[in-house]
Order: structure tokens, then C-alpha cells, then sequence
């Protein structure tokens, strides 16, 4: 699976979507992606990819975009 | 091999206690070993602890279960070892016995977390009443406890029940090293009744005060007032406004025609939001909300009591802080208001009871510079608003983790 599989999947579970969702998806645009559900997805992200989440980026982490950077500051780099 | 001076637990009083997770043979446990802070062990049952919670199916109807899941996930606790890595020479100081409070069921959680990261077994009472996010989360620890892998970690936990019981609670003080006691100061009062071995000692949750200090113009800046409102929410009608956290007077701070516009845009966001939550009132506390109101229009002069659209919200605005509001609390949401061009009255006002300061409006540094020089006798955790009720292992001004090891001295 690539890095970009991965991340999508880490979405996909933990919010219970499909993948044509996740271009633009930001927190809070859908039900499942409320402050529980951000806590489903951080911990499925932090396993998929063996990473320790600062708590700053966890805060930071408000859309499918943004969460993309924030995860390669842990090298974890999604066009691979 | 036991410890000669273990005593069994009279049969009569084994008979009233129901065992709701973990170990049943209280009186061997003072012989366990203490663990080192932060044991492998506990880290690798604390994780798997967490994967259970947070893919726990009515996770939604209790989102502080997913909460304490994610605090305990390996990564969140890896991170709080590190700030403990001086703990070299530390160990356990063997048994601890924690009283859980009942106004928040999840603290048990937490009690037990902070009893097991510091190296102890843990004795756990939990609140007599039955609770649904309890009995979850018992289940939970249960099972996990029984699996072959965590045998030896069950020795050093027990979670359990039993009605008031001065002669119970005297038998776990009896062999505790270390007794925890959340629920305020009935409990405490009610637990010193029951002595504890000389070299033992009380770690005390007692009543105390929280309060919201909002700095008007900056409040007007903010963009997301609903998000605001929901952070104080978070603070307080979550948890019906029980929590010692909870604020209960509001201090603003600037001038009057600022105030007065940030007061109503505040009170109706929030109001928005608790209808939106269909948050209700219980009969009960409505006439508290109701009496507290009276009592204070008696007792002190030039109050107000602003009108509202039905009793969700109570507010009462104060002209002057007097030294027993403190003790003039109500649940559900009831608020004092005060105002005034400068917190500088708070010095004279805070007490020991005082616990937790959330703000509005104002940089972190500028409040450490601020209370740095008052040097008050109260107030242990200043914290933005909607982080009161988040866990640390520094609470109440106890450092747990510390207070709850023993420090081996080299030289």
C-alpha cells in the first residue's frame, strides 16, 4: 500500500466515508468528523504510519489538505 | 511470599464488597512489588486499553471515554515519560487506595492511571451509584485484565464497590501506603476518620473554587463566538457545572459599554448552544438556581438579575466580591458575574479554595507575569477556557506522579 493509501484509509475507517469524499474535507463537515472522530482518526494516522503526533499539529490538523503537510514535518511524504 | 504483617479482611466485610475489575485478594497486596513510574508493563496494558476505547461502539454517547483513550494511547504516555526522566531512582510506594468521586464518573479512570503510572497497586473505590460510563469502562478493564498477558498487572489492580462503610474504608487505610481522596471535603472528613499506618499518607481532593476571568474588547475580537461558547460548555454544563473546575463567577475585565456588549453576545451564544445541546434542567436544580439567587439578593447589596428567556441560563451580577461567595455555589448553571477595569481586586479575593482559572482574552505569559507577583495562598491551574476539565499529572498542585513514588537517595 502507498503512503497515500495509508492516509486515505486512516479516513475512510475512521469516519465511515468514501473516497470521492475526501478531496476538501475539512473538520467539523461532516458528523463523523467532530472532535471524537478527530481523535479516531489521529490515533489510526499515528499507528498506520508509526508517528508521535504533537499536540500543536493534532490542533492544527483541520482538513484532508492541511493534515498532508503537517505529516510531512514526521517525513511521511504522501506522493510516494 | 506475604509480608507477616498482612491482615485478611473479616469475611462479614469481604461479603459487602462487589469486585468490579481486576484483583480480589486485597490483603496480599501490600506484598506486591512497587513498579518503577512509567513500567513497560503498564504502558503496554495502558495501550491496548486505548485501542479498545477509542473503537468503542457508544463512544459517541460518552466522548469522555474516547477522551481518556487518547490520553492513554502509547504515544501520549511516551510523551509524558519523557518529562519524567529524572525519575531514575523512583519507585512505587506500594499500595494506594483511591477514593473516586461520583460528580464526574471518568476520574476514577484517572485515579487509577496516575496510582498505576507512579508505580502502585491500586484499590479503587468507585462511586456506589450505578453509572453506565462505569460499568463500561469496568468491562472493559476486566476482560482485558483477565487475558493470560496481563496476569501479572491484575495483581496490582481492584476495582470496586461498596455502600459507606466506615469499617471497609478503615481496612484499606489499614494497609495503604498511599489513600487518594477525591469527592471534596465530606469525603475527606469522612475518610480521616479511619487512621493510616504512620508512614502513610493522604493525597486531598477537597472542595474548592474555579472561575472565568474575560477580558471584554479582546472577547469582542474573536471570530468564532460559537466556538467560544462551546469551550465553555466544555467547562462547565458537560459535566452539569459539578466539576471543581466548573467556573462559577465570571470577572470581566474593561470598560462598561465593552462589557456590557461582550455580556450579551457571550450569554446568547451560549444560550444558542445549550438549546442546540437541548440541555436540561433538572426540576431540582432549577429551584437551587432559583433559591441561590434570592439568598443572594438578600445578602448582598446592589445585585442584578438579569432577565432571561427561560432557566438554562442563571446569571447574578455582583457590585462587590465578598469573602463568602466561594462558599455560595450551584450546579446547572448558575453564574456570578463581576466587573472591573483591571483583575487587581482577585489578590485580596483568592483564597485557598481556589483552584482553576480559565481566561478569555488574555496571552498565557502576560497571566504567569500577572500571578507570578501576587503570591496568593490559592490557585493552582490558570488554563484557557475549554481546557479546565482536561487531565494533568500535575493537579490540585500536586505534582502525582512525584508525590505518589518514593525517591531512593544515592550517594
Amino acid at each position: 500500500m502507498t503512503n497515500l493509501e495509508k492516509y486515505n484509509k486512516a479516513f475512510i475507517e475512521s469516519f465511515n466515508i468514501g473516497k470521492d469524499k475526501l478531496d476538501g474535507l475539512k473538520y467539523q463537515d461532516i458528523i463523523a468528523w467532530d472532535s471524537v472522530g478527530h481523535m479516531q482518526l489521529m490515533t489510526e494516522l499515528e499507528e498506520e504510519f508509526n508517528v508521535e503526533l504533537d499536540i500543536d499539529d493534532i490542533t492544527d490538523f483541520s482538513s484532508y489538505e492541511e493534515g498532508k503537510t503537517i505529516l510531512l514535518k514526521y517525513e511521511v511524504n504522501l506522493d510516494i | 511470599m506475604l509480608r507477616l504483617e498482612v491482615v485478611a479482611i473479616p469475611m462479614y466485610l469481604n461479603s459487602k464488597i462487589q469486585l468490579m475489575a481486576g484483583n480480589d485478594k486485597f490483603s496480599e497486596m501490600p506484598a506486591l512489588k512497587p513498579l518503577v513510574p512509567f513500567d513497560d508493563s503498564v504502558i503496554r496494558f495502558l495501550d491496548e486499553l486505548s485501542g479498545l476505547l477509542i473503537k468503542h461502539p457508544q463512544g459517541r454517547d460518552f466522548p469522555e471515554i474516547i477522551t481518556f483513550g487518547f490520553y492513554v494511547r502509547k504515544s501520549s504516555i511516551t510523551r509524558l515519560k519523557r518529562s519524567y526522566e529524572d525519575l531514575k531512582s523512583n519507585v512505587g510506594r506500594g499500595v494506594s487506595f483511591h477514593i473516586a468521586p461520583s460528580n464526574v464518573p471518568i476520574n476514577f479512570a484517572y485515579s487509577l492511571l496516575v496510582g498505576l503510572l507512579s508505580g502502585n497497586a491500586c484499590i479503587v473505590r468507585l462511586s456506589s451509584k450505578e453509572l453506565t460510563l462505569t460499568n463500561i469502562l469496568c468491562d472493559i478493564l476486566s476482560t482485558l485484565l483477565d487475558m493470560p498477558k496481563f496476569s501479572e498487572l491484575k495483581e496490582y489492580v481492584s476495582l470496586i464497590k461498596y455502600e459507606q462503610d466506615t469499617e471497609i474504608n478503615s481496612f484499606f487505610s489499614s494497609i495503604c501506603d498511599l489513600r487518594i481522596i477525591w469527592g471534596g471535603d465530606n469525603t475527606v472528613k469522612e475518610l480521616r476518620k479511619s487512621p493510616l499506618p504512620p508512614r502513610s499518607f493522604d493525597i486531598t481532593f477537597a472542595d474548592r473554587y474555579s472561575f472565568c476571568l474575560i477580558r471584554a474588547a479582546e472577547y469582542l475580537n474573536i471570530k468564532d463566538k460559537r466556538k467560544m461558547a462551546f469551550n465553555f460548555y466544555n467547562d462547565t454544563y458537560l459535566f452539569d457545572q459539578n466539576a471543581c473546575t466548573s467556573p462559577r463567577l465570571i470577572f470581566w475585565v474593561g470598560d462598561l459599554e465593552n462589557i456590557r456588549k461582550a455580556k450579551e453576545i457571550f450569554w446568547h451564544a451560549l444560550h444558542e448552544l445549550l438549546i442546540e445541546k437541548k440541555y436540561l434542567v433538572q426540576p431540582m436544580m432549577a429551584v437551587d438556581k432559583y433559591s441561590l439567587s434570592c439568598d443572594v439578593a438578600l445578602d448582598y447589596e446592589n445585585v442584578a438579575l438579569p432577565i432571561a428567556p427561560d432557566n438554562l441560563i442563571s446569571r447574578i451580577e455582583l457590585e462587590s466580591l465578598q469573602s463568602d461567595l466561594p462558599e455560595r455555589t450551584c450546579a446547572g448553571g448558575s453564574f456570578f458575574e463581576y466587573s472591573d477595569q483591571v483583575p487587581d481586586k482577585l489578590s485580596n479575593f483568592v483564597s485557598r479554595k481556589f483552584q482553576t482559572l480559565t481566561y478569555i482574552g488574555f496571552k498565557r505569559d502576560e497571566l504567569v507575569e500577572y500571578f507570578a507577583n501576587l503570591e496568593m495562598v490559592g490557585l493552582d491551574r490558570i488554563v484557557p477556557c475549554g481546557k479546565a476539565s482536561e487531565f494533568s499529572l500535575v493537579w490540585d498542585g500536586y505534582d502525582l506522579i512525584r508525590h505518589m513514588s518514593r525517591v531512593v537517595s544515592f550517594e
